[in-house]
């Protein structure tokens, strides 16, 4: 009997679990280790920060629908890793420190056959002073991160909304806290299901808002921006972006990485090297993201850290990390299996996997400041790497001497659907699809991407697709009649 | 005292639009444009369209 540890519970560890659990539960023991009790849908999290959906809307407890399987659930958080045992132990074992289930505070060491680090990312609210201290949001600016958080956030806006209501203006920030930030989409999302909201409340001529971002230009989304045919041209994603902040009246501050965040002000320094303030009333900045800070440690009990994880704390698996400049980036660069090259029963998925570099092309300011989105990895191509290691996983258990399947961000696409305001019949939405995630000069020339299959449209389709898949992944995740029938 | 002007229906959506800001040089939908991203009869073809996209995306990036 093989013991499968799969470190998370967000999209790419939970399907990883769920089909862990299908596939392997009866006669193999998973076991899923998650901090956090509850399984969150976060993509619905900006109309939770926006008051268009509660809590209990957006997430569900894991424990439940685990006990529904044969998996193990351990509501615990994981400190290191022990690859090859300890001088006491021979089997490979990661140490975990509980969070919940009345065990809080106290360690355990977990054994494993084969393992899989889905932890997702570490919020680095404190790698901006005034953001946050270490993973918790400060008192200045609000967050649509966790639920929770944006609990909070629809709580301070509706706050600005009442002083607009009393006739005192409002400036509205919202974009990305750091010059290394991804996920450039969900503040993406936000500004727009708020300018829509104060549309609704009639109080959008009291507001003014702005966007501000690490990309380098509007519509990058930390892969270089993208193509597709529009009004028979094949348009940059940067008309499309701008076309809808100057339809929506919002201004833009781009190439900025926010140094400092205080009361009702941040300071940035943008990739001409100039640095300036920017004043708000209301901010929501997105923290960059790293590793969660596990540690590696070899049969001697010596660190090595180094060998398993890159610096930022993601995993290393089978991606080339030898390319220092852009020109000589190669889609074969990024990792196919997911499979860590030190030890071969280790794999990555989701967010926790390090990736070779950046898709956007580096920039720095000329004080030495890098700038540049990180790449996104959340979502669909999450869920199809937690499948596809498992999927690999339950192979090498029957026999298969390396893995079996694959799933590689230059050879897969991606759907994304930004909200841009909430309603059944009054709500838009930008539905994009593009192929390959990362770009294929060679095999694309001019635009990198399959031009056919990279598309972008905003409507009221977009956003029922959206409130479709909500429902769709929410369903699929609490493992119901049909689940394996929805697509990753 | 100046006449006041009545703004042209095809741009009252984008009157904000100041010249030679960022916003000025960049592609603005046009007020037909506007209507069809929700018009209900045109989104439900939308609609359908989306997901067969998606779907074909999604069968084309497993391997």
């Amino acid at each position: 009997m093989a013991k499968i540890v799969i470190l998370g519970a967000g999209v790419a560890g939970h399907t990883a679990a769920s089909f862990a659990a299908k596939w392997l539960g009866n006669e193999h023991e998973v076991i899923v280790v998650s901090p956090n009790s509850k399984w969150n849908w976060i993509p619905s999290n900006i109309w939770v920060g926006v008051g268009e959906m509660s809590k209990e809307e957006v997430t569900f407890d894991l424990a439940p629908v685990y006990a529904k399987t044969k998996a193990n659930f351990k509501q615990a958080k994981a400190l290191s890793i022990n690859p090859e045992g300890s001088e006491s132990n021979n089997s490979p074992f990661v140490t975990v420190e509980y969070t919940g289930q009345g065990k809080e505070g106290t360690t355990e060491d977990v054994a494993y056959d084969y393992l899989i680090n889905a932890t997702g990312p570490k919020l680095n609210f404190g790698a901006t002073p005034g953001l946050g201290e270490g993973t918790n949001l400060g008192e200045h600016t609000v967050s649509v991160c966790t639920a929770d958080h944006a609990i909070h956030a629809s709580h301070e806006l509706d706050k600005c909304i009442e002083k607009m209501k009393a006739g005192e203006r409002q400036k509205f920030l919202i974009g990305t806290g750091h010059g290394m930030c991804t996920c450039q989409g969900a503040a993406f999302e936000y500004i727009f299901n708020i300018e829509h909201k104060l549309q609704e409340r009639g109080v959008r001529d009291m507001a003014d808002m702005t966007w501000i971002s690490n990309e380098s230009f509007l519509g990058d989304f930390g892969m270089g921006g993208l193509h597709f045919k529009m009004g028979g041209f094949v348009t940059s994603s940067k008309v499309f972006a701008e076309s809808l902040y100057a339809e929506r009246g919002m201004d833009w501050i781009i190439g900025a990485h926010v140094n400092k965040v205080e009361s009702g002000m941040v300071t940035y320094e943008t990739l001409d090297g100039a640095i300036d303030t920017q004043d708000f009333d209301f901010a929501m900045l997105i923290p960059p993201f790293a590793g969660v800070g596990m540690k590696a440690y070899s049969k001697d009990g010596s660190d090595i850290t180094d060998t398993v994880f890159a610096p930022n704390g993601m995993m290393k698996v089978d991606a080339d990390y030898s390319k220092a400049t852009y020109a000589d980036w190669e889609p074969s660069d990024w990792p196919k299996t997911l499979q860590s090259p030190a030890y071969k029963n280790i794999f990555a998925a989701g967010i926790a996997f390090a990736p070779p570099h950046p898709i956007s092309k580096p920039m720095k300011s000329p004080n030495g400041t890098p700038i540049t989105p990180t790449p996104p990895r959340t979502g669909m191509p999450s869920a199809m790497m937690g499948k596809a290691v498992i999927s690999s996983i339950r192979d090498m258990i029957n026999g298969a001497p390396e893995p079996t399947h694959t799933s590689c961000m230059a050879e897969m696409g991606a759907a994304c659907v930004a909200s841009a305001g909430k309603g059944m019949l009054s709500g838009t939405a930008a539905a994009m699809t593009v192929f390959p995630i990362v770009p294929d000069f060679k095999k694309y020339p001019g635009t990198g991407r399959d031009i056919n299959g990279t598309t972008g449209e905003i409507g009221l389709a977009a956003h029922w697709v959206k409130h479709l898949l909500h429902h769709a992944f929410i369903w699929k995740a609490k493992l119901k009649p049909g689940w394996t029938l929805i697509p990753e | 005292m100046s006449e006041e002007v009545k703004v042209d229906k095809e741009h009252s959506h984008v009157q904000h639009v100041e010249p030679y800001t960022p916003q000025f040089g960049t592609m603005i939908p046009s007020s037909g444009q506007k209507f069809m991203r929700t018009c209900v009869i045109w989104q439900i073809i939308r609609f359908i369209a989306i997901n067969i996209k998606m779907t074909t995306l999604i069968l084309k990036s497993h391997h």
